[in-house]
């Protein structure tokens, strides 16, 4: 149990660095000597009262009795718990904040990973919703668990030795009462708590999915008669939450119980040992209040190890993230003057029974024009994906020259028209930006707008038409100097017109490149996307079905067979 | 639904019962009796009594100490109970209006918005309704309480703590408003960091076909190191003004130390009425004063609960109340008929209906019927009313004027349940349900056979994906499902359902053509001895039906 704890945690430990790391330590010892400064506080407050009482009873110790040093004494605890308080609050929450920073740069290149990117366009709400849910769980570990844990071990630590000077035996057991019962209940709290708190997260995502589902399909519900049932069942889960709730507030509930006991029995306790010592009184009053302070520090314990299941979950599921990532699939270059080579290639996709393409051989030479053709679902989509590196092939050898690819949907991104085209090009002049633009035929566009290349594209490019968020892509793929090009149905959704301008504006773009001429392979069902191809490769059946040359009469037929606008 | 709970129940004030308000403060209380006992065994040591003097006070401490303990843990379980008994009774009222919503409603809250209010957002009342109300309480009595006891022992004392007391709540006041805002601006700044990394987790594919993944993974790093300084600017506020309560908290905790301090030590002679402290009254007060400021500081800290309780409960609140439900919505339920195998009749007669003062509208006094069998097709423009012609049909809604009737029976809010269950409805954009392919067939209808289902999808050309796919999820919100599949899927539930209407709203319109006209062939396959309404822009699939309705933006009904 402690070694898979110490497993599932471990990627974390590497994440901050030496300055967050002093940071996250810094953080943790204000945070004890916030605990220290208040234990002091108390005790010798208790140890003033009572000496000074006894002082007081004769006028001649009453004079002899320093009431400076330790007045000034509670006086400078009093100020410096509260600055230690202040400096501790805001060093731990800057430090977890600059973790969680770098936690999520790692994640993101972690989820832009091939294999997981692909399972996060399945299901991208849901992961995100997890993936930040997780994020955030994650300042509770050391806000809420490492920090009480620090500040209740110095606590004990000097409670005991203060203690220790009274009596050996009785520091050494309040030493030991407080680690102990601290220590086996943070477990207890722990392990308790894990199995509602799974459930709960799970159960938690369910309503959420249950609520779309009833929102978005509620006609179809309504028409099936299904919506009383679905109502009835979100009811239920609904119950089932509720339950694991009020599980989970009777253990904290229950553990403050055991936590509040021991602060009530010890200090008594204390109390009477301390006296049977025979001390005096002074003594048995700071004894008391230490040993007051100290049993205090337990109860936020609770909370952190309530809270360590989820984190633990989050952790389990962040940590796979924080792992080096898997061995790139990008396909290795091909011999001189090929762009792209299959041997024998079979694709299929995660999870499923039969493969989406079986046995493909292929070779396409540099500057070769490429239309893939065949029905939805035939396969083509796969075949691009292959080639650059998002799928990598179940068996069979792929060599492919570095690729850019369009996809079907034209991604545009809240940010500067500047921030989207740099994608392509991070370190593109202005002057260049302005070039692509013109090239693909956006320089009305460009000119009309009022803060040029600073202008925001709204949320996921909103703000530009079908056919300009496309002349945008193109703008980013010739800016994107890639040998290859992999276009996903390149003019799907747009009218006639303007999708002929987008295709003669590509292919001016793919001419012009320097000396290598670009590679283009179109995955189209449109003929005029295929019209200026040098090979039509039809897919079917698991693999290709015919090759036809530009020329034959093959081509023709093969083009014919295709939309046209 | 019978046990729909009620409106009226969500949209009483939270309020918990006094008794679990109470509850917690008479917990804090009992301390003073635990202090006056440890304070007396103090006394008793130095009246150099033996120790076993101290026993018994000692050992009363730690029962009244277990006694507050037990108090307390009980009294927040019931808090707990109640609050979240309240948070169950909001989500239910919120799920119920939701189902129950006009589905024509076009001012209808986002699903997406919804399910985060009902999912995550809720998740903040809990805390905020137990805990807010019992730690108000505390704060308010407990320091009086204090200052009471401590009072007839010593006015200084006394005095020291009241100073205290005003500048703490105008502080509170001020962590208040401070907290709100910081969470507020917290919030927000979130809000923006997770839009910032959905915005370019969405976009992946391209960032990735772009080779872009660094710079963008640079730049989520840059967006996160902002997110940290703007909040630690935030936060700094936040914790100075708190900071300020627990100076005015230590301080007044050493000044009452080093007051009877010099009291007993005889330099302070007064503040007494005239006497003279005793040891076991001046530890009573020390041992007091750090808990007359806790209350404060407990209720400080979950301050920022309120906001976030407050805001989600208003949401939720916000979610029951639609303004336009469907025409059964209130009465009770009926049993679910079984619906005959055969093709049904409609009647529509007289219609008259517009919708709110930006919706649908009908051309007046609409008539047409359409024979057991019969396949029509409604034409005309966008806004003629096509769509809206169909959900009355479907009874979604109930016409201001005219009667409609299905099989000779009157749609009506009490028969429409029942009607509904002769009907099948098929929109442009079918909703794809979490779960499997064929959990998306059945959509939870148990007579429903795993046989009949895989019928279905065969037939609708489904079947090479349901062997791909096989029990898998498909895509949230049918990711990685393409329209036309989407369609099919559509379809595919109409297949296996014995209604005896089909009620399509314009199921070719986003579809390439060639997909288009497989539909099509699948759609009039599957309408064949069934009844069909087709809302259609597409003249192909219109050509198809038996006859055409056209509807014109003015008010005339044709019959080719």
């Amino acid at each position: 149990m402690m070694s898979r704890l110490w497993q599932d945690f471990r990627p974390f430990l590497a994440l901050p660095d030496r300055q967050a790391r002093r940071r996250l330590l810094a953080g943790a010892a204000l945070a004890a000597l916030t605990g220290l400064m208040g234990m002091a506080l108390l005790g010798l407050s208790g140890w003033f009262i009572t000496a000074t009482a006894l002082a007081g009873l004769s006028t001649v110790t009453a004079l002899a009795f320093d009431v400076f040093m330790p007045s000034a004494a509670i006086r400078l605890f009093a100020l410096g718990r509260t600055a230690a308080r202040y400096g501790e609050r805001l060093v731990t929450h800057d430090a977890t904040l600059a973790v969680l920073a770098a936690l999520r740069e790692r994640l993101f290149r972690a989820w832009s990973a091939a294999g997981a990117a692909r399972a996060l366009a399945l299901r991208p709400a849901r992961i995100l919703f997890r993936l930040t849910a997780d994020v955030d769980a994650l300042d509770t570990l050391y806000l809420r668990l490492i920090v009480p844990l620090c500040t209740g071990f110095i606590a004990a630590l000097a409670a005991g030795i203060t203690l220790a000077f009274i009596s050996p035996l009785l520091g050494l057991a309040i030493f030991a009462v407080l680690i102990l019962s601290g220590s086996v209940m943070v477990w207890r709290i722990s392990r308790a708590a894990t199995p509602a708190t799974l459930r709960r997260a799970a159960l938690i995502e369910g309503l959420r999915s249950g609520v779309i589902d009833l929102a978005s399909g509620q006609t179809e519900l309504l028409m099936a008669g299904q919506l009383p049932a679905r109502c009835a069942d979100l009811g239920a889960l609904e119950t089932r939450l509720a339950a694991h709730e009020t599980r989970l507030n009777r253990i904290e509930t229950g553990a403050g119980i055991v936590f509040g006991v021991i602060a009530a029995l010890l200090p008594p306790a204390v109390l009477v040992a301390a006296a049977m010592s025979g001390i005096g009184a002074p003594g048995v009053a700071l004894a008391l209040l230490v040993a007051m302070a100290a049993s205090e520090t337990l109860a936020p314990l609770r909370r952190g190890a309530l809270d360590l299941a989820r984190t633990r979950l989050a952790v389990r599921r962040i940590g796979p993230g924080l792992a080096p990532p898997a061995p790139s699939v990008i396909p290795p270059s091909p011999k001189d003057g090929v762009a792209v080579c299959l041997h024998h290639v079979t694709l299929r996709h995660d999870g499923a029974a039969t493969a989406v393409l079986g046995d493909l051989s292929l070779e396409i030479r540099q500057g070769e024009h490429i239309a893939l053709t065949g029905p939805s679902g035939i396969g083509k989509t796969s075949l691009l994906q292959c080639l650059a590196g998002e799928i990598a092939p179940q068996s069979g050898e792929v060599f492919c020259l570095p690729s850019a690819r369009l996809t079907q949907r034209t991604e545009l991104f809240h940010d500067s028209m500047r921030g989207n085209l740099r994608l392509a090009a991070h370190d593109a002049e202005d002057a260049e930006l302005i070039s692509a633009l013109t090239a693909a035929g956006l320089e009305s566009l460009f000119d009309s707008l009022p803060d040029g290349l600073d202008t925001m594209l709204g949320d996921r490019g909103q703000g530009l038409s079908g056919g300009q968020a496309r002349r945008l892509a193109l703008a980013r793929m010739i800016l994107r100097n890639a040998p290859v090009w992999l276009l996903d149905e390149p003019t799907e959704g747009l009218d006639g017109q303007t999708a002929r301008d987008v295709l003669a504006r590509l292919h001016r773009a793919k001419d012009q490149k320097a000396k290598d001429r670009t590679t283009v392979v179109t995955a189209t069902h449109t003929r005029r996307e295929a019209e200026n191809a040098d090979r039509i490769l039809v897919l079917g059946q698991g693999g290709i079905l015919a090759i036809h040359i530009r020329g034959s009469p093959g081509f023709d037929a093969a083009l014919t067979a295709l939309r046209p606008d | 639904m019978s046990n729909r709970p009620k409106t009226e129940d969500a949209e009483r004030p939270a309020r918990q019962p006094i008794r679990l308000t109470l509850l917690p403060t008479l917990a804090a209380v009992l301390w003073l009796p635990q202090a006056g006992l440890l304070a007396q065994a103090i006394s008793n040591v130095a009246d150099r009594m033996s120790w076993g003097a101290t026993i018994l006070p000692a050992a009363t401490a730690a029962a009244i100490g277990i006694l507050r303990v037990i108090l307390g843990a009980l009294s927040e379980r019931a808090g707990h109970q109640h609050a979240r008994a309240r948070v169950s009774a909001l989500r239910m009222t919120a799920i119920m209006a939701l189902s129950e919503r006009a589905p024509l409603d076009r001012r209808a809250i986002p699903s997406g918005e919804a399910a985060s209010m009902i999912a995550e957002q809720a998740d903040s009342i809990t805390p905020w309704l137990a805990r807010f109300g019992p730690a108000r309480m505390k704060a308010v009595l407990v320091p009086l309480a204090i200052f009471l006891a401590i009072l007839p022992l010593s006015w200084t004392a006394a005095l020291v703590l009241l100073i205290a007391m005003p500048v703490i709540p105008v502080f509170m006041a001020l962590i208040g408003w401070q907290a709100q805002a910081a969470s507020k601006a917290q919030l927000v700044e979130i809000g923006t960091m997770n839009a910032f990394l959905l915005d370019r987790l969405r976009g992946l594919a391209t960032i990735r076909g772009l080779g872009a993944t660094d710079q963008v993974a640079t730049r989520v790093r840059a967006e996160a190191e902002g997110l940290r300084s703007r909040s630690m600017a935030v936060l700094r506020i936040a914790f100075l003004t708190s900071a300020v309560l627990e100076l005015f908290a230590a301080l007044g905790v050493a000044m009452v130390a080093v007051y009877v301090g010099f009291h007993l030590l005889g330099d302070l002679n007064f503040g007494a009425w005239g006497d003279t402290l005793s040891l076991a009254q001046g530890m009573f007060i020390l041992l007091l004063a750090p808990a007359f400021f806790e209350p404060l500081r407990d209720l400080s800290a979950i301050w920022h609960d309120k906001a976030a309780g407050q805001a989600a409960q208003d949401n939720l609140l916000r979610l029951s109340r639609s303004e336009r439900t469907l025409p059964e919505a209130g009465l009770p339920a009926t049993p679910p008929a079984s619906p005959g195998p055969q093709a049904a009749s409609v009647l529509v007669a007289g219609l008259r209906f517009r919708y709110g003062d930006d919706g649908g509208t009908l051309p007046a006094g609409l008539d047409f019927t359409l024979a057991a069998g019969e396949h029509l097709a409604l034409t005309g423009p966008s806004g003629a009313g096509k769509t809206t012609l169909l959900a009355l049909i479907a009874g979604l809604d109930l016409p201001q004027a005219g009667r409609i009737e299905i099989d000779g029976e009157a749609l009506t809010a009490e028969t429409a349940p029942r009607l509904r269950a002769r009907m099948a409805w098929i929109g442009q954009s079918p909703h794809i349900f979490a779960g499997s392919l064929a959990q998306n067939v059945t959509m939870g209808r148990k007579e429903i056979g795993q046989e009949k289902v895989s019928r279905a999808l065969s037939d609708m050309h489904l079947g090479a994906m349901a062997s791909i796919r096989g029990a898998a999820p498909i895509g949230e919100g049918g990711n990685g499902i393409s329209g036309g599949e989407a369609l099919r899927l559509a379809l595919a539930r109409i297949a296996v359902s014995p209604a005896g209407l089909v009620l399509a709203d314009e199921p070719t319109a986003h579809l390439d053509p060639e997909t288009a006209e497989s539909v099509t062939e699948s759609l009039l396959a599957l309408a064949q001895g069934r009844s069909l309404i087709v809302a259609t822009h597409d003249p192909r699939l219109a050509a198809r039906m038996d006859r055409r309705i056209s509807l014109p933006a003015p008010a005339t009904v044709e019959a080719p």
